[in-house]
């Protein structure tokens, strides 16, 4: 939009008088200028007192040491006694009747019997993790993370439970994690939405897009939901060709037209600022439309890179997953400041929610993450990246020790696994850990509330103070509760 | 060591100590986190009055009277425990925790009350629960008087003289006749409309054209998207199982027609939460309780968490009720007392208790009264027939029917025989017995199902029909003639086969039809031919007497000698519903009188009329009767569906929760709504304290209730909110301590007065609010306002607003000429679904042909998903469904700028928009002037004729067309 016909200035902005000015220019630029940035939107809206301080990393609160978050959320409720909470006392209990004699609230079945993991366990690292046999890839990287050994739910069903650990509310309408970040800290760039969600080619989690929502923070703050394996993986980045007079040429000096055409309506009606937001969007969305089309462009990464990330294998089974793996890491790198990804779509199958049969269904979804996310830490690790990027893995609940059928396991809020790695966090570590069985967290118990208390901290929040009036309340995305855990901080 | 200060303590002296010392102690060391004033209660507790003190927090009470050891306010001031050490920055001095020690030893006394009534008395002393009186407009002098052109107008500039500010100037023809026809009916004017208005000389112009908008359709169209927002109203159910609700529009079209004949709004809100209570003889009002069916659905914890479910889906419900209706958060009291409103905990479940029973689903209806008046006659009659009414049955209006009937098939009356046993075995473990009579016995073991398996022959030639009597018996419970203990039976399947031969397969006879004597509601006997052993027909209540019923065969069967009719009772429902003694008849009769006559009817037929006995009378009136009344009933148009709910017979047990935990229930919570209405009753007294329906009637009642502060205000606040963009409360949802307090109290009093003193009309206070000069004026703005007031709360000038998602689409279709203003029927589709993963469809809003019929209808008639939202409307601020949403937000992106400037939908229309100009125009110069015209009514200037016409030349007109639909100048409205 920076070229314009000759015809088109002469005549309009000669008339109206009016000098075009760089859209960054006027506010300034680096980091402080793409605060400003967010900022200029902000004080139009005037919807939030939040200000991040350069003295504070861009911190709200505290120094900040994580600027960037890629979260991957294994929808359906990962088992965790069959990947990494070994259960020695489920081998010795397998075949007896020992669970609850009535049905829990949200359990899709009665209780079976106990059921020991088919899979085998083995201590790894210098931290002696126990991993099973499905995580190969991740297993040599246990020294890496830092385990929260014992999170729970307050739920057992799948709607309510992706809800929890992305808004921390049982209920739909509320922002989760990524919007609470994009609303806080704002934009590290023009170029890229600051929030993105890339789900499973097979389709949305439970809700739909309820789990990327901005609930009642501004549609801005949303996640962006862009189909990595799609031809237009951004929506409506350009007029498709059926819309001949749409051409790029138009484009350009259409958007200067309608630069100069908002300019003068401004100035005729002065003082609102919602104007000028309207009019900075134009610019941010061409700019937008320069910079997505490189970012999907995976060619340009290595032969070695895509083989890593499990791209290019005749077998296809990383082939989605790594890709928007790979995708995560070009995001973040480009300024996207925060990204999830998603493995599975809802539903019965492809994804983590292994009523039928753990020892078919789970070790194909093991497959297809385990090799990309071990990638992907490397990767990030390589190039720097995990200095100021915190890597979630995470899921909405975990399952029973009883078996469902013969060999499947049902919802088991009780107790799961999540990990964090990357900047901030203490390698190496766990806290918490759950009964004999497996059934219930026994000690160190954390829900999704310190989960988000801890990742905000680290990025320079505190959880108590990034809250905005709704409905009668200040609410905040750990509701009443949170503590950060400090055992897994660097 | 204060003993001093401390004697044997008398009763009042103790209770001087807690306001003189006990008090202002905790004020000063503890409030800031404990209080009301500091609208904080860390771990649930409150130590600012003596009630709350022994009540406590989430660890239990702070207090015990006697027991200071006991006592955790004191374990924790003297912090000798490390989890419990209070307060948090210095710790109290040791005379002062003797001080609390010694009053709580001494009894822990102070002034008595009520802690419940202290609580609500505490917080009724705010502006939106004061009662609601008229006040008088303020009096205007000297030179601001000319500018008040009503009493709105005496209000605001009362206001603005405080701070030396005036009205902005009356805002221009042109520009008032866009902003009236986006704010009514949320369309644009044509050019000929904006040129007829601005060159009406009549003083009653501006008035004409407000009237001329509040009558158009478009009014409601427009007004009813407020409340779908307001509502959370969807198309689908949202959370996990986001599936299609089909009928959900039709609330969406009774909301637009009761906006459009302005129904009063005491009306409106009766009609929403119990028409089927206020409204019983008005069937079609039946789709207005999809009101209480608007929000979203979790089917998946509906079916795996029930007692979870119910407890949240009442909370969306009184959450929605209360925030919509009444501008009150009672939801925030659902794990404690409200920590800001003066509403306990108890009301709050006393509000759950109203909807307690309620489910959500399709709903049949009728869409005429006159239908469901016939519905209900004829079902009397039929219940008469069933109860065997002589009252009813044996008037003299309905002798000639029986008469009538009788004259028609009484000659003809079936001749049964029975059918010759050759054997007759259970399968199930029954045993099986033949008597005298003809008839099998059924006894000994009785399983849970059980098959009969009969052989039997018979002297007549052809076999046209089949009776099965299943025969009270003195033997069976109840006399049967089922084994249950109830003395019921459920025959799943009838079949019967015809064998020539021992050596040749029997052949399977079809059976066209069955007709039973009686039918259990639900049981009907059509079940034991419907090839599914889930269902079958059973005779409930009708136990202790003799039934029966005929199967009429597809063909007549001719039966050569030797040939056997093999026939098997499947009685596969469990529960041991088997058939206690029965007989199986065949018949040769041809046509209707193959019917299932009862044996009563069946004697009195073949008696002769003076000779009956009166039960032979009777039981011919009901059967021809009951065949009457169901041929009308089947006359009848079929009900349609809404997605609704139905009431249940009975409410369910609500608790109080502590903590809002299931597994924590105290109390049950009686059906009730806010004490802190101190007006009224806060509990119903319901004749059926159990009954449903008459829950939601009562707080229906109570919410309409004219001395109700709440309610008037709440709509008047709202209806203000649409017009100006901000509301007098700018917290529409939300009156109490944690909104806004109102810019203009008064105004709001007044205009919540006009409103209730009008009956409820929207229209009327639409009418007073526009024609006000503060609506009029300009939007733009005078130095001294923006410096003094720069958010406009005093009014000093119009607020300038962005069309919503809706109006700009329409917007885009009005201007394109490609508005289709078809009203009503179900929702329109803009997108395309294939199979998703589970129940919930993948939906895609890029393969839309925008050309295709029912794309140009108006926004508010497309299905809105609740989970997957349209990108388009949302890149608008279309709001989530999954909220309750008052307002529309206003937000600017890249990404709505990419979807606005590239989106199809704006392109495509970009090319119809052109096609219209260009008839509009010889030259581009023209065309470009006539965009301009259609899409801001108004001229273009001959310099930005020069400019466009440029573009468009270059790039053509679509090209211009988009610009203009992507300007500023379009999105907002002055």
């Amino acid at each position: 939009m920076n070229s314009c016909s000759s015809t088109d200035r002469d005549g309009l902005l000669a008339s109206l008088a009016h000098s075009r000015r760089d859209f960054l220019g006027r506010i300034g630029g680096g980091f402080a200028g793409v605060a400003a940035a967010d900022l200029l939107f902000r004080d139009a809206l005037a919807d939030g007192p939040f200000r991040p301080k350069a003295e504070f990393n861009g911190g709200l609160h505290h120094p900040a040491k994580v600027k960037r978050v890629i979260q991957l959320f294994m929808t359906g409720g990962v088992s965790q006694m069959d990947t990494y909470d070994y259960k020695p006392a489920l081998e010795k209990l397998h075949g007896q009747k020992l669970g609850p004699t009535e049905k829990p609230e949200g359990f899709t079945a009665m209780p079976g019997t106990m059921m020991k993991s088919p899979f085998a366990f083995k201590q790894h690292g210098q931290s002696g993790r126990w991993v099973s046999s499905v995580f190969p890839e991740q297993a040599k990287l246990v020294d890496e993370l830092a385990f929260l050994m014992a999170m729970t739910s307050k739920t057992n069903v799948h709607g309510p439970g992706t809800y929890m650990m992305n808004s921390g509310m049982l209920l739909p309408g509320f922002p989760c994690l990524g919007a609470w970040v994009s609303y806080g800290l704002g934009r590290l760039t023009d170029n890229l939405p600051t929030f993105v969600v890339l789900p499973d080619a097979k389709g949305l989690p439970y809700n739909q897009t309820g789990p990327f929502s901005a609930g009642f923070l501004p549609a801005v703050h949303q996640g962006t939901i862009l189909n990595a394996g799609a031809p237009e993986p951004v929506p409506d980045l350009f007029a498709r060709n059926r819309f001949p007079f749409a051409s790029r040429d138009a484009d350009r000096d259409g958007l200067a037209l309608l630069d100069n055409l908002n300019r003068a309506h401004a100035k005729t009606h002065p003082a609102d600022s919602r104007l000028d937001a309207r009019i900075a969007s134009y610019e941010l969305a061409a700019k937008m439309q320069l910079s997505a089309p490189e970012v999907f462009d995976l060619a340009r990464e290595t032969e070695a890179t895509r083989t890593a990330y499990g791209l290019g294998n005749a077998n296809k089974v990383m082939e989605d997953f790594g890709r928007r793996c790979l995708l995560a890491r070009r995001l973040i790198e480009r300024g996207t400041r925060f990204v999830q990804v998603w493995s599975g779509p809802q539903g019965a199958t492809g994804n983590w929610d292994n009523h039928g049969n753990i020892p078919n269904e789970l070790p194909p979804m093991a497959a297809s993450v385990d090799q990309p996310i071990a990638t992907l830490l490397r990767d990030l690790k390589s190039r720097g990246l995990l200095a100021d990027t915190l890597v979630v893995w995470t899921t909405e609940f975990g399952r029973t020790p009883f078996a469902q059928g013969n060999v499947g396991r049902d919802h088991n809020g009780g107790t799961f696994v999540t990990w964090l790695a990357g900047a901030g966090i203490k390698p190496g570590t766990a806290v918490g850990q759950s009964d004999e069985w497996g059934y219930k967290a026994a000690e160190g118990k954390t829900y999704c509330y310190d989960l988000h208390a801890t990742i905000l901290h680290l990025m320079g929040i505190d959880h108590e103070r990034l809250t905005v009036r709704h409905s009668g309340l200040d609410r905040r995305l750990t509701d009443v509760h949170g503590h950060v855990v400090k055992a897994v901080l660097a | 060591m204060l003993a001093w200060s401390l004697p044997a303590v008398s009763a009042p002296v103790a209770d001087d100590l807690f306001q003189t010392r006990i008090l202002p102690l905790l004020t000063q060391r503890c409030h800031e986190c404990h209080s009301h004033a500091s609208k904080k209660s860390k771990a649930g507790l409150m130590l600012d009055s003596l009630g709350a003190l022994l009540k406590g927090g989430d660890s239990g009470p702070a207090v015990v009277p006697g027991d200071p050891e006991k006592s955790l306010l004191i374990r924790a001031v003297r912090q000798g425990d490390p989890k419990l050490q209070m307060p948090p920055k210095g710790k109290l001095s040791e005379t002062e925790i003797t001080l609390l020690a010694t009053w709580i030893r001494e009894g822990a006394r102070g002034p008595k009350e009520d802690p419940a009534a202290a609580f609500i008395a505490r917080g009724t002393n705010w502006w939106s629960l004061r009662p609601l009186e008229k006040p008088v407009p303020p009096p205007l002098a000297g030179a601001v008087a000319p500018q008040a052109r009503t009493a709105i107008d005496a209000f605001v500039l009362a206001k603005l003289r405080e701070r030396k500010l005036t009205f902005a100037p009356e805002a221009d023809r042109r520009t008032l006749i866009r902003r009236l026809s986006f704010d009514l009916t949320g369309l644009p004017p044509s050019p000929e409309e904006t040129r007829a208005f601005v060159e009406d000389n009549a003083t009653q112009a501006y008035e004409r054209l407000v009237d001329r908008l509040l009558a158009s359709p478009r009014y409601g169209e427009r007004w009813a998207r407020h409340w779908l927002d307001t509502i959370h109203f969807a198309d689908t159910h949202g959370f996990e199982h986001d599936t299609l609700r089909m009928n959900a529009w039709r609330f969406r079209d009774y909301t637009i027609a009761a906006m459009n004949r302005d129904t009063p709004w005491p009306r409106f809100i009766r009609e929403q939460l119990a028409a089927d209570v206020f409204f019983p003889d008005e069937p079609q009002l039946a789709a207005a309780l999809g009101f209480l069916a608007a929000g979203p659905l979790d089917t998946s914890t509906q079916s795996t968490a029930p007692r979870t479910f119910d407890y949240l889906d009442r909370d969306d419900l009184v959450t929605q009720t209360m925030s919509a209706f009444a501008s009150t958060t009672a939801h925030c009291a659902r794990c404690h007392d409200h920590k800001f409103d003066p509403i306990p905990q108890v009301d709050y479940y006393a509000l759950q208790a109203v909807f307690a029973g309620i489910s959500k689903g399709d709903v049949p209806f009728d869409e005429s009264p006159e239908t469901t008046r016939l519905r209900k006659q004829w079902q009397a009659l039929v219940t008469a027939a069933d109860t065997m009414n002589a009252a009813v049955l044996l008037t003299a209006e309905n002798q000639p029917l029986v008469a009538q009937w009788e004259e028609r098939f009484g000659k003809t009356v079936t001749e049964w025989q029975s059918l010759a046993l050759d054997s007759a075995n259970a399968t199930g473990g029954s045993t099986l017995a033949r008597e005298a009579d003809g008839s099998v016995s059924s006894s000994g073991t009785r399983p849970e199902r059980d098959t009969y398996n009969v052989i039997a022959t018979t002297s007549l030639a052809t076999v046209t029909a089949l009776r099965l009597e299943v025969l009270s018996d003195a033997k069976l419970p109840m006399k049967g003639p089922g084994r249950q203990d109830n003395g019921n039976l459920h025959l799943s399947e009838f079949e019967v086969h015809y064998r020539t031969h021992n050596a040749v397969p029997p052949t399977k006879l079809k059976i066209k039809r069955a007709t039973a004597d009686f039918n259990q509601a639900g049981w009907t006997i059509t079940h034991a031919l419907d090839g599914n052993v889930g269902t079958a027909w059973g005779i409930h209540p009708r136990v202790g007497e003799s039934h029966l019923a005929v199967f009429e065969l597809e063909q007549p069967v001719k039966l050569v000698a030797g040939a056997k009719l093999v026939i098997a009772l499947k009685q596969l429902h469990g529960g041991g519903h088997l058939i206690g003694r029965f007989r199986l008849s065949a018949t040769d009769a041809l046509g209707a009188s193959a019917e299932a006559v009862p044996t009563l009817v069946v004697a009195s037929l073949k008696t002769a009329r003076e000779g009956r006995t009166p039960e032979q009378r009777l039981a011919l009136a009901a059967h021809v009767l009951r065949l009457h009344a169901q041929a009308e009933q089947a006359k009848l148009p079929a009900p349609a569906q809404t997605f609704a709910v139905t009431r249940a017979a009975e409410a369910k047990a609500v608790h109080v929760l502590r903590r809002g935990d299931i597994d924590k229930p105290d109390a049950l919570a009686e059906p009730g709504t806010l004490a802190a209405v101190t007006m009224l009753p806060a509990r119903f007294a319901l004749k059926n304290p159990k009954g449903e329906a008459e829950r939601r009637a009562a707080l229906a009642d109570w919410l309409v209730d004219p001395r109700n502060p709440l309610t008037d205000r709440s709509m008047a606040n709202r209806i203000w909110h649409f017009h100006f963009g901000r509301g007098l409360c700018d917290t529409p949802n939300d009156f109490g301590r944690m909104g806004s307090a109102p810019t203009h109290p008064e105004l709001l009093d007044w205009l919540a007065c006009e409103l209730r003193a009008s009956g409820g009309s929207l229209k009327h206070l639409h009418r007073l609010i526009v024609t006000s000069a503060v609506y009029r004026q300009s939007s733009g703005g005078s130095a001294e306002g923006a410096a003094l007031d720069p958010e406009n709360k005093l009014l000093w000038r119009m607020n300038r607003s962005r069309l919503d998602a809706e109006s700009f689409r329409d917007a885009v279709l009005a201007v394109s000429g490609r508005l289709d203003l078809t009203m009503g029927g179900p929702g329109v589709q803009h997108f395309k679904t294939s199979p998703g993963p589970q129940a919930t469809p993948k939906v895609d809003y890029t393969a839309v042909d925008w050309d295709s019929p029912g794309a140009a209808r108006r926004s508010i008639y497309r299905v809105v998903w609740r989970g997957i939202p349209d990108p388009f409307m949302e890149a608008m601020d279309f709001p989530d469904a999954a909220l309750l949403q008052p307002t529309r937000p206003f937000s600017a992106s890249a990404l709505q700028a990419l979807v606005l400037f590239n989106n199809d939908f704006v392109l495509r229309h970009s090319e119809h928009f052109a096609a219209r100009a260009e008839k509009q125009g010889a030259d581009m110069g023209a065309r470009a002037g006539a965009a301009v015209r259609l899409a801001f009514q108004r001229e273009a200037t001959a310099e930005e004729l020069r400019v466009l016409s440029a573009y468009a030349v270059k790039h053509g007109l679509p090209a211009l067309c988009r610009v203009l639909f992507n300007s500023n100048e379009f999105m907002f409205i002055n």
